[in-house]
């Protein structure tokens, strides 16, 4: 008696261990299906796509786990961190989140991985003209755009009717301004030597109507007469007194300051600025409006093209489930959600006139006129020294230490240098 | 007895030898991200664009500037530091472990920490500058006097380490020679000019050695204070170096910048070297040691 009692408790244990331990491993056969997928993001943007990771992760419970990395503040932190793991062979992130100026170089580097498998060419179509450049490389599509961004220029509604539209007409209304004790400057742009300072030059050297540099026939536009009057004209701001001495260690945010509080009649800056000038503490709220860089009367205007988008980097197991994260963060519905809580410029062409984006952000409609002025810059692996070897010189122009036509000499030298240097063309 | 000292110079030889060589071969060679990251001979291409690089040059004023100034103010501070812990004196022995403090934290994070004591408007030195009255310095944001920070940084990390070199050799000279000076009725600092100095000759030598190889390879202190800004100002050669090979994937240029790095560091020491050997025979020539 006693040992069938026995035997009945030993079965049931058996049995109640064979249900608990099928349910385990039933439950991580089910976690297994559950794919990683990192996304290595700047600080602030990893913020900003917070809510729609969580809303991601709640529509694809059980099978993808989207997290996004947040990585450094600074842009070239990022790149740096990024490239450190991709030089070693496998990095820990599935995608990336890209500068528009990075993708030849990550592409020739052999670390993107075509997103032609997702994502059509057509698709493009919908996206406003300026974003389109910059996503492939050699035929293939290989990041998708998440923002746009582009150059613009802020001008002061309460101190003329109408805003410049020629480098000679933005010189006369901030001398007049000036002379009239409006405001002490004319004009605040990005004179430091980083790269915003390129993104100023080439919006001018568009403007006068060259060109920087072209990989694709190998011309270098510095040392020639549009390249040389955008330097000059840059540099006499300064000589002129139109823009304050200073500008030449000027950022973003200097420019910003120094607009924000009533300082000067023009200021060069991305969308983000308009969102800061509309401030409670902003001496120039509701007396600001945006149009596009000024440009020779034969030349149209330029902007500087700076997107960020998303990529896939060689190596991920999950390539697919990283396809349908890009594919998510970047749909219209994610646009607009950042649209309304970041005040991010959207890709799509149709947001542009949402209604509701319009209450929020009135300028939409300049942006979108100067998305099709969008100039991208040089599409070449070795953007960053060129870039480089440009603000060196024009810096050095913009403080005086050398005369612009030199500086400009001096670029194109070491330019030609670099290029040849690395095994290029010429 | 030669060949005992094999194992050595073959591991010397691996360590140092080969990468050097393979570097100085890379240096002739195209090895960019439009290379496919592969080497390709490119002639000298990589060597011409390095003389008249600027920026190659304008490091090399920096990293030699920084590295003489900040080893120099060592120097002095090193020996006057040494003198003090070579005293006879009550909590010697506490000074002497508490003086070591900077060298021992890890540079990473004493820079981060000079960075913050620099940092304009909220660092501790801008707060000074306020309750003074003085106007704001912006160290950091000035491209003719940011280096001068770094410096500050670099002495008061390292010249513990030099201190501790030279306090050995004070250790070293016997202390008989000193009384048998002052029996002579030679003052202080005339036994520290004729008998101190010419003994520590060699230390010396060591100590500026080490220090001016390590100043001029600076990397870690500029990465983190300044990142080689403002406008590049305090941006070392190894600096440049790196954001060849990581920012702009030019391997080649970069193997360049380190092979003329090595060439200047060299010339540097030996020049050291040789002036140390002459101050010795000069020494001796005048009895002095």
């Amino acid at each position: 008696m006693k040992f069938m009692q026995l035997r009945r408790t030993t079965t049931t244990l058996l049995i109640v261990l064979l249900v608990v331990m099928t349910w385990l491993g039933l439950k991580t056969a089910l976690a297994s299906q559950t794919v990683d997928v990192k996304v290595l993001m700047p600080a602030p943007f990893a913020d900003a796509t917070k809510p729609l990771v969580d809303q991601f992760n709640q529509e694809h419970h059980g099978h993808i786990r989207l997290s996004v990395v947040k990585g450094p503040l600074e842009t070239e932190a990022i790149s740096d961190l990024a490239i450190s793991s991709l030089l070693l062979g496998n990095p820990p992130f599935d995608a990336l989140l890209m500068d528009v100026t990075w993708v030849p170089k990550y592409a020739k580097a052999g670390w993107l991985q075509p997103l032609d498998q997702w994502f059509e060419k057509a698709e493009f179509e919908q996206l406003a003209k300026g974003v389109q450049p910059g996503n492939e490389f050699e035929g293939q599509i290989v990041r998708w755009p998440f923002v746009a961004s582009m150059g613009l220029l802020y001008w002061r509604t309460d101190l003329m009717d109408s805003p410049p539209r020629t480098p000679d007409e933005l010189v006369n209304i901030s001398k007049q301004l000036q002379a009239d004790q409006k405001v002490p400057w004319g004009y605040v742009w990005q004179g430091r030597q980083y790269e915003g300072l390129s993104c100023v030059y080439l919006e001018m050297i568009h403007g006068f109507g060259g060109i920087w540099y072209d990989p694709s026939t190998g011309t270098i536009g510095l040392d020639q007469k549009p390249g040389l009057a955008a330097a000059n004209w840059l540099t006499n701001l300064i000589k002129d007194g139109i823009s304050p001495q200073a500008v030449a260690n000027f950022a973003e945010a200097e420019s910003l300051q120094s607009f924000k509080m009533g300082e000067s009649a023009f200021m060069r800056n991305w969308p983000y600025a308009w969102a800061e000038l509309q401030k409670e503490d902003s001496s120039v709220k509701g007396k600001v409006a945006v149009t596009t860089m000024v440009a020779t009367s034969e030349e149209n205007s330029a902007a500087t093209l700076g997107s960020w988008g998303l990529s896939i980097l060689n190596g991920t197991k999950h390539a697919d489930e990283t396809a349908t994260a890009i594919r998510f963060l970047t749909s219209q519905s994610a646009q607009r959600t950042l649209a309304m809580s970041h005040g991010y410029t959207p890709t799509s062409t149709e947001l542009f006139n949402d209604p509701e984006l319009l209450t929020i952000n009135p300028i939409l409609p300049e942006l979108s006129i100067a998305l099709n002025h969008a100039i991208a810059r040089p599409e070449t692996p070795l953007y960053a020294q060129i870039s480089d070897a440009l603000q060196r010189n024009l810096n050095s122009s913009l403080t005086g230490e050398s005369p612009s036509n030199q500086s400009m000499q001096e670029t194109e030298i070491s330019t030609e240098y670099i290029i040849k240097s690395a095994g290029g063309r010429r | 007895m030669i060949y005992l000292l094999l194992p050595a110079f073959i591991l010397l030889l691996l360590v140092y030898g080969a990468p050097m060589l393979h570097y100085l071969w890379m240096s002739f060679h195209a090895n960019s991200v439009l290379t496919g990251l592969m080497p390709e001979f490119n002639g000298g291409a990589n060597w011409v664009r390095i003389v008249s690089d600027g920026r190659f040059w304008q490091d090399a004023i920096q990293t030699g500037r920084f590295a003489v100034v900040s080893v120099g103010v060592e120097f002095i501070l090193a020996v006057a530091i040494a003198i003090l812990l070579d005293q006879r004196w009550r909590g010697r022995g506490t000074v002497r472990a508490v003086t070591l403090i900077p060298w021992a934290l890890p540079t990473t994070v004493m820079a981060l920490g000079w960075r913050w004591i620099f940092n304009s408007p909220y660092g501790p030195l801008n707060q000074l500058t306020d309750l003074v009255g003085i106007e704001t310095l912006n160290i950091l944001s000035n491209p003719s006097i940011s280096w001068i920070a770094t410096v500050i940084g670099d002495v008061w990390k390292t010249t513990p380490f030099m201190a501790l070199i030279l306090l050995a050799g004070l250790q070293s000279i016997p202390k008989d020679l000193y009384e048998a000076f002052k029996l002579e009725g030679g003052g202080n600092w005339l036994c520290l000019r004729d008998v101190t100095l010419p003994l520590l000759q060699p230390y010396i030598a060591i100590a500026l050695i080490f220090r001016l190889a390590q100043a001029f390879g600076v990397f870690d202190l500029i990465q983190v204070m300044t990142g080689g800004g403002p406008a590049s100002s305090t941006e070392s050669l190894s600096l440049y170096a790196y954001l060849n090979a990581m920012r702009f994937l030019d391997f080649g240029y970069s193997a360049t910048l380190v092979v003329a790095s090595f060439v200047l560091l060299t010339l540097v020491c030996a020049t050291v070297w040789i002036i140390a050997g002459q101050w010795q025979q000069i020494n001796q020539k005048f009895g002095r040691s």
